[in-house]
């Protein structure tokens, strides 16, 4: 009601956007139907009138929004849909409503999902496109301050490897991600020595688990390792990516997590912006995790949202399982406590510049991508950034730019190399175009 | 030629037109007349303005008549909280606690559990549904209301309490069941007005027996009498529901829930029978005593409460046309605050002019446009004592009272359109067609609208209108009013099976495979159809259409298993054109 609209804080920002006319495919997982049951449950609760929460409608997400976090190529319309910009739209009024102080916290209970989408785009891969998360993360740096300490924990069974790729050298961002462990599962990273890169070692934390693990283990990781080390760090804001695919009856993982469970975890880890990542179990586990959550955020009793048959369906897993959690915990409490101790040349080699090479494999698109990427070790920011990416999608010609990427905060040394490198690349017989991404004076230039 | 009266009970008078309907069913306002209300006895305004009204008519008349009533009967039972006390059985399953659900009735809660899909997820256990009801009769409950939550997906659990009840607790039978009151998924909103409905329910049988023994004694008989001839018309009166349309007396019994707030739908009725308003977007301005009540047409089409009525604090299912209270009206206190005048929301009591002792804005009008009505001389004293506390001249205080008034209105105007257009929507393309909704044009009634309506139209920059016969719009609203009802069918092949809540229907497909939008389309007309019949909304003209409509593929493991079809589906909403 407009009564509601008024001055009062409320407890919950709820952007519900179940997109119920775009499908990846009409047989796909990503799928109309899958907030289907799920707006059931929390139409037949009552949950709108409860006076604790507000319901917003979703904005769309402009291409200014994109292009501050990704190079979509060849160009935004191209890559996101109208859906893709709803769903990074309605993160953003999501993020808005908690930063201006309308409500405490905010759930964008929406879909597409986006953290397995990186800075470059050429399509989409895990039935992601763009980084809702990113997307609203490099908002608020633009209008809330762009030094804000942001903590992002993603909860989905599947390593946000996207999210990492775009915080990986971000020392602002801290990302962790906890999932099943990506030796059996899509997309395969996410092992504990992913780290981060030079200008933000130790600030990309990945806690693999073991296939069969369910809220004992989940729930361990996140009192023994997430808790301490967000209480460390103390985020100005806690982003959590809520995949809900470590459900037991999620169709595509091995995880064995309960809507109680999960409702539990956001108790603990008290995040200011829930953002809906995966969780394909959409009859079974995703009506009653997302209540579990609403209620869990606007703290509300959440002991009876108990998913039929769980005595049935439920496999505890084995104390061993617990055992391996407890060791990679370890490991990690102790990478973190020594973070800054860690002498960078062991590990990134003494050069100016850190280069990789990376095969990325778009299975939505079915896109082969190759990168060679490097990264200036600067002394005073995190080093500006220069990508060759050659695309391969089928029955197509071969995609092939370059991107040169300034940081926040880069020092004038490092601005004047990525000018110069951005002048020194030019379309021709190598490279179909060349981007320059300068988030900080939020300029996107290309040729 | 046949004639429709209409009644409006309101807050201050009762009013009451008579309508000539012509062979294009057309209408034309014979008579209009109008008696105070007396609060504690509606029945006795009703009756008197009834007299008044139909005193030219002729036996002949009175055969071919019909009287649509739109009454504060329960409306004024359920602020008041009058009404049997209600033993109110709950099954809520898995899900919010139900202590948290917002309720603020007692609550009788079972075990049992139906899903979203409408599958049995756990028994009921009848020991226990036993024990609530021998509890319920030892704190003196009346009367029965039964809800289970998904119970429209599944009413299985709700009937066999009913037929526990008819077995071995006659006494309260028949219960109030939820999912014949509405296919709409919200299980508190279901659950208050199931109580509600409850609460009200011999009230509304007494009602209904007081009007009926009123009518007679005028020759009209309602109860079905196997003596008449058969082409004798019965089934003559009609109550006015929240949602503009009409539903017959007699089978108001069931469902008595749904007359609440019947007033602010003869307003919006008044204005779709009295104007062509087909702008985009008109507001609806009821401008009475105590209140100003808003609606809203789009279109020429009022604008509905998305999720249902709210009366007195609860919130409701009952459908109902979207409208607002603004706690401003012709008798509304006014004060002087910090340099700065302002009205409301709190009721005065009669203005100065007409008898009362304070200064409303009322008087205002009196002393600035030349009102026609009143006392000048009271409206002056009490000015003038006004004058002399605030300082300033006689007609600039008076002009600043009606300033005030109107402005008050326009803010509240604005700030119920800022929270429409904040209203969330659930597909791509309704986000990327965004109805931006804004006050296009004004319609106006009440006694007060002739003067404050052209203020308020020029402060918003946009035309406006004046309702003939303004004072009593809303009796011809209730006249111009026809019956409306609508279901909801869910069909869900994977489980071959397609239910109507409101009818108790639930049916195997005999081939699921081949269900499709069209024999979902066909099926949900044939139970309004049938729905209709029930509740005496079948009426000669009627149309039906299919208004909101939904179908999902169901996949499982990359295969598809079915389709899931929920429909609404209704009596197409009418009105009566009215020639002043």
């Amino acid at each position: 009601m407009e009564e509601k609209e008024a001055c009062t804080v409320h407890d919950l920002g709820l952007v519900f956007f179940p997109a119920f006319d775009w499908a990846i495919s009409p047989d796909h997982p990503e799928r109309e139907e899958r907030l289907l049951y799920t707006r059931d449950q929390l139409m037949e609760e009552g949950l709108l009138d409860l006076p604790g929460i507000i319901e917003y409608r979703p904005e769309i997400a402009t291409e200014d929004d994109l292009k501050r976090t990704h190079i979509c190529i060849p160009s935004v319309p191209v890559v996101a849909s109208k859906s893709h910009l709803i769903a990074a739209g309605g993160s953003i009024t999501a993020a808005k409503a908690v930063m201006e102080g309308r409500v405490k916290k905010a759930f964008a209970l929406l879909r597409p999902p986006g953290h397995h989408a990186m800075r470059l785009v050429h399509g989409s891969r895990g039935f992601c496109t763009i980084n809702n998360e990113a997307i609203l993360i490099e908002y608020l740096r633009k209008n809330y301050g762009s030094r804000l300490k942001i903590a992002v924990v993603d909860t989905d069974a599947h390593h946000a490897d996207g999210t990492q790729d775009i915080y990986y050298n971000d020392p602002d961002v801290l990302h962790i991600s906890v999932h099943q462990d990506g030796r059996t599962l899509y997309p395969g990273s996410g092992g504990p020595d992913e780290l981060g890169g030079p200008g933000a070692y130790g600030m990309t934390i990945n806690i693999p688990l073991p296939p069969g693990s369910g809220d004992r283990e989940l729930l361990f990781v996140t009192k023994h390792l997430i808790l301490p080390i967000l209480q460390e760090y103390q985020p100005d804001i806690i982003i959590n990516g809520a995949g809900q695919d470590n459900h037991y009856s999620d169709p595509l993982t091995h995880m064995q997590v309960t809507a109680e469970g999960y409702a539990e975890l956001t108790r603990l880890l008290q995040p200011d912006i829930v953002v809906l990542e995966g969780g394909y179990a959409i009859e079974g586990a995703l009506p009653y995790v997302n209540l579990g959550i609403i209620l869990a955020l606007l703290g509300m009793d959440y002991s009876r949202v108990q998913e039929p048959n769980k005595e049935r369906d439920l496999v505890i897993a084995a104390p061993e399982v617990l055992e391996t959690v407890k060791q990679v915990v370890g490991f990690l409490q102790e990478v973190w406590s020594k973070r800054r101790d860690i002498n960078l040349d062991k590990i990134f080699g003494s050069d100016p510049c850190w280069r990789r090479k990376r095969f990325i494999y778009y299975d939505t698109d079915d896109i082969h991508e190759q990168q060679g990427d490097q990264i200036r070790r600067c002394a005073l920011c995190s080093g500006y950034r220069v990508i060759h990416s050659w695309a391969q999608k089928r029955n197509a010609r071969e995609s092939r730019v370059a991107v040169v990427h300034l940081p926040w905060h880069a020092c004038t040394e490092c601005r004047n190399k990525a000018e110069e490198a951005y002048d020194r690349l030019n379309p021709g017989a190598q490279l179909d175009r060349v981007y320059l991404q300068d988030v900080e004076n939020d300029l996107f230039l290309e040729k | 030629m046949r004639y429709i009266i209409g009644i409006d009970v309101g807050g201050t008078n009762t009013n009451a037109c008579l309508l000539q309907i012509d062979e294009a069913h057309q209408g034309q306002v014979v008579k209009m007349a109008k008696t105070p209300t007396v609060h504690e006895n509606l029945l006795f305004s009703t009756k008197q303005v009834l007299a008044e009204i139909s005193r030219d008519l002729t036996v002949q008349d009175w055969t071919a008549l019909e009287i649509h009533l739109s009454t504060t009967l329960i409306t004024n039972a359920i602020v008041e909280g009058k009404g049997d006390p209600v033993a109110t059985i709950v099954s809520p399953g898995p899900g919010l606690c139900l202590a948290d659900a917002g309720l603020s009735i007692p609550l009788s809660s079972v075990g049992g559990a139906i899903d979203h899909r409408g599958r049995e997820t756990a028994p009921l256990d009848m020991d226990e549904i036993r024990n609530a009801l021998r509890g319920a009769d030892r704190q003196g409950a009346k009367v029965v209301a039964v809800v289970g939550k998904f119970s429209p997906r599944n009413p299985k659990h709700e009937l066999a309490i009913e037929d526990l009840i008819k077995r071995e607790f006659p006494e309260f039978y028949p219960p109030t069941l939820g999912h014949r009151l509405s296919g709409r998924l919200n299980f508190p909103r279901r659950v208050n007005t199931s109580y509600l409905n409850a609460m009200v329910a011999r009230l509304q049988r007494e009602f209904i027996v007081k009007i009926s023994q009123t009518l007679q004694e005028k020759g009209l008989s309602l109860s079905p009498d196997p003596r008449e001839v058969p082409e004798r018309p019965r089934r003559k009166v009609f109550l006015l529901k929240a949602d503009g349309g009409t539903i017959s007396l007699e089978k108001s019994v069931t469902r008595p829930i749904e007359t609440i707030l019947s007033g602010p739908a003869a307003s919006v009725m008044g204005a779709l029978a009295l104007t062509e308003a087909r702008d985009s977007c008109t507001v609806v301005l009821d401008i009475g005593g105590t209140t100003t009540d808003l609606s809203i047409l789009v279109h020429g089409k009022p604008l509905a409460e998305k999720d249902g009525a709210e009366v007195g604090g609860y919130k409701t299912v009952v459908p109902a046309f979207f409208s607002r209270s603004i706690g401003l009206g012709g008798d509304s206190v006014v004060r002087y605050q910090a340099g700065r005048i302002r009205i409301g929301p709190e009721r005065a009591g009669k203005a100065a002019a007409l008898g009362g002792d304070s200064l409303t804005p009322t008087d205002a009008i009196v002393l600035t446009d030349g009102g026609s009505f009143g006392d000048r001389h009271r409206a002056l004293a009490v000015m003038k004592e006004f004058c002399q506390k605030t300082g300033g001249s006689l007609q600039e205080r008076a002009e600043e009272i009606n300033q005030a008034f109107c402005q008050q209105v326009v803010q509240a105007i604005n700030g119920i359109f800022a929270y429409l257009n904040s209203r969330p929507v659930y597909t791509v393309s309704e986000v990327l067609t965004p109805r931006e909704l804004k006050p296009e044009k004004l319609i106006g009634l009440g006694g007060p609208a002739a003067y404050y309506l052209p203020r308020i139209a020029r402060l918003l920059a946009v035309p406006y209108e004046v309702l003939p016969h303004y004072e009593g719009a809303n009796a011809i609203g209730a006249a111009a009013s026809r019956p409306t009802a609508s279901i909801s069918l869910r069909v869900d092949t994977a489980f071959g099976r397609a239910m109507v809540p409101e009818l108790d229907f639930v049916s195997s497909l005999s081939h699921p495979a081949l269900f499709d939008r069209k024999k979902a389309e066909q099926l949900a007309i044939k139970s309004v159809k049938e729905y209709a019949g029930q509740i005496g909304a079948l009426h000669p003209g009627a149309r039906f259409e299919v208004d909101e409509e939904e179908v999902f593929n169901m996949v499982r493991g990359f295969r598809t298993v079915g389709k899931l079809f929920s429909l609404r589906a209704q009596v197409k909403p009418e009105v009566i054109k009215v020639s002043p």
